[in-house]
């Protein structure tokens, strides 16, 4: 009883303590130049990484099941080339917005299938899906950007209430993902697979359908972040985004999901995100070179994980 | 414990000291600088000793018809389908040369190497290429010029020894007094601008950004440098970058370069996503294809790279003159058609010119 009590506490802890850590920066960033804090400064921070905070919601997932996926930046590549092609070739807006979703949900199911019945490790089975994924795309586009793309495609383009459609997203998603989580028998068998696989299996809990719907929502994720990464600008970049899948695996654990699996919540990955991009933003603003972003990153990530296994040392 | 050491993090990234003092342009790389005249012709440099390679016994092709093939990195994009059409032209108005693109679909070395392999094997008189790497390829090339077999690169060179010229598209000095003259026109001699580059140590965005530092304290001494941002090559992230810059300076911002085909068009994007079209200029180095939405609906004035139809077109005039015997070392200028004398420079290139600014006017006649 106790140590569930100091585990709530734990997890809520980590996202009271992200958004003291956020509102801090703004304050002491915005003390330096009142311009960062304009609602277009705040704007810009949100829409240019929501796409990022969207992919974390699904790792989140993947993470907590106690499996970890290293293809995503190369999915998010491969699925926005394939909705800009769509969209540029005359197929309606409308597919080349659904083709990612349904396109990434069938690729990760193949990977869940991998993992949970062929019993590949995660981190092999996303590793060669990766080379596949970024391979294949600059073998089929040859480096070529996505131009001349149609009216009325840049989705993240669109505001509703004066707020851009990516911010909408990143929350309402955000929402979905947290009941989906918190309140579906799915939610907790994902949360049971992934903190003891033994004692959910003895509990009637089918580790291998889980492990593979946890893929497949976070493919369907994926794509829902692709579509946002493409529709940002008038072009397409026909490479993988480097580095991405760290920033997204970097905003989960940060966020407070445990690496080890079985804790966290799709909040506090959320507000990592947006914590990420506030503190790139900010670097510009204190005239400090980008390259501290992934300083800080790694050092972010080293001390939450320390912490995580301190605190599991403690309670468990 | 973990909220005490995030806290720490927190509190250290905070003190990070605000701004300091610079005196060199940040993403420069330091090294000395030949800045250009602010007007007119500069004085060629001297070319130097000849440092490129000669092939073993080669037959006498003075005046007779040769067969040439080009090896671009890769063939079936917009920009070496625009290298090829200028060979044509070249071969066209020669008469004596006949020039076929033939090359691997992707980028890759070891499929350029086969290539040019097989063509060594099959018989040509003259090898154009543009190297994937400028080590891996020599080995090849040499083996194509101990064949008597005349080389000539263009656009990306391999190691000296392994080719006899190489057709250079652009020398920093000329890249630099390029985009800051048209920055100046844009924005006004005495407007503020930022950089958004790749990374501070990327070799050639590090050399152009130093000799843009010293032509414009040269030329345009007025115009108010006030940071430079990294964004890798990196479109969304180049993107957030630019659009940080608008944010942080507000209507200081004049002007915004872009040193990378990844940076510029991005650029171009911040600046009218924010409605800032014709307030904040967007000047840089791009692909004309990326950057005609922001160009035909007037955003942005311009963008600079070298005209591509021309630089093939070089490479098949020196190539005739190569194989004519007519081109020699230490000769100082070559004659290259409608493109008039063309310098050498660097012991062994042929330079083509200054770089080309593609403006509404024209840009849509090119397509890479």
């Amino acid at each position: 009883m106790r140590s569930r009590l100091s585990h709530t506490l734990g997890t809520l802890g980590q996202e009271i303590l992200l958004v003291v850590v956020i509102l801090a920066l703004f304050a002491v960033v915005g003390s330096v130049n009142a311009r960062f804090l304009s609602q277009h400064n705040l704007t810009s921070i949100f829409v240019g990484n929501a796409y990022i905070a969207v992919a974390a919601i699904g790792m989140s997932l993947v993470i907590i099941s106690g499996n970890i996926d290293v293809s995503i930046g190369a999915l998010i590549g491969v699925l926005a080339v394939i909705s800009g092609l769509l969209a540029t070739n005359g197929y309606p807006i409308w597919l080349a917005w659904l083709a990612p979703l349904v396109l990434g949900a069938l690729i990760n199911t193949l990977v869940g299938c991998l993992i949970a019945y062929a019993k590949v490790p995660s981190i092999i089975a996303t590793l060669a899906m990766l080379s596949i994924l970024s391979g294949g795309l600059i073998t089929f586009t040859g480096g070529r950007w996505i131009s001349g793309l149609p009216a009325g495609y840049q989705l993240a383009q669109f505001r509703l209430l004066d707020v851009p459609s990516p911010v909408w997203f990143m929350i309402g998603m955000t929402i979905l993902a947290a009941l989906l989580m918190r309140y579906t028998a799915f939610g907790r068998s994902v949360y049971a697979v992934g903190s003891n696989a033994e004692a959910a299996r003895a509990s009637g809990i089918s580790h291998a359908a889980t492990v593979v719907k946890v893929f497949a929502i976070h493919g369907a994720i994926g794509g829902v972040a692709a579509v946002l990464f493409a529709t940002q600008l008038q072009v397409i970049q026909s490479t993988v985004p480097v580095g991405l899948e760290l920033v997204i695996i970097t905003a989960s654990v940060v966020g407070g999901v445990s690496i080890l699996g079985g804790v966290g919540t799709v909040f506090g990955s959320t507000l990592a995100a947006i914590l990420f991009a506030a503190i790139g933003s900010s670097l510009i603003f204190l005239n400090v070179s980008a390259y501290w972003l992934r300083a800080v990153q790694g050092v972010l990530i080293l001390a939450t994980v320390l912490a995580d296994m301190a605190r599991r040392r403690r309670t468990g | 414990m973990k909220r005490l050491m995030t806290a720490l993090l927190g509190a250290s990234l905070l003190t990070t000291p605000a701004a300091f003092a610079q005196s060199a342009w940040t993403g420069g790389d330091g090294q000395p600088t030949t800045p250009l005249a602010c007007s007119g012709e500069s004085p060629a440099p001297e070319p130097g000793e000849y440092n490129g390679g000669t092939p073993t016994n080669a037959p006498d092709r003075k005046g007779k018809d040769i067969k040439v093939v080009d090896i671009p990195k890769l063939v079936g994009v917009g920009y070496f389908a625009s290298t090829s059409s200028g060979m044509a032209e070249a071969a066209k108005e020669l008469g004596s040369v006949a020039v076929s693109t033939d090359g691997p679909t992707r980028a890759n070395i070891d499929e350029q190497i086969t290539f040019i392999d097989n063509y060594i094997t099959s018989g040509v008189d003259g090898i154009l290429y543009a190297a994937n790497d400028p080590v891996a390829i020599a080995p090849v090339l040499k083996k194509a010029l101990d064949a008597g077999i005349n080389v000539v690169g263009y656009d990306a060179d391999a190691q000296a020894d392994a080719r006899q010229w190489f057709v250079n598209q652009a020398l920093p000095n000329g890249v630099a007094k390029a985009m800051m003259d048209q920055l100046a026109k844009e924005i006004g001699e005495e407007g503020s601008f930022a950089i958004v580059t790749s990374t501070f140590t990327t070799p050639n965005q590090a050399r152009w950004i130093s000799e843009m530092q010293a032509y414009t304290e040269k030329c345009h001494p007025k115009l108010k440098f006030l940071e430079t941002v990294e964004a890798q090559e990196d479109n969304i992230l180049s993107f957030n970058q630019a659009q940080t810059l608008i944010n942080k300076y507000g209507d200081e911002l004049k002007g915004i370069l872009g040193m990378t085909s990844v940076a510029t068009p991005a650029a171009a994007e911040a600046v009218q996503q924010n409605g800032l079209c014709g307030k904040v200029s967007v000047v840089g180095l791009a692909l004309p294809n990326a950057m005609k939405p922001y160009i035909n609906s007037d955003c942005i004035q311009s963008t600079i790279l070298w005209n591509t139809v021309d630089l093939g077109y070089a490479a098949v005039e020196v190539m005739r003159q190569v194989a004519d015997g007519t081109l020699k070392p230490g000769d100082k200028t070559v004659k290259a058609g409608r493109l008039g004398e063309l310098p050498i420079v660097n012991q062994s290139q042929v330079l083509l010119g200054q770089p080309k600014i593609f403006t509404k006017a024209d840009i849509n006649d090119f397509d890479f």
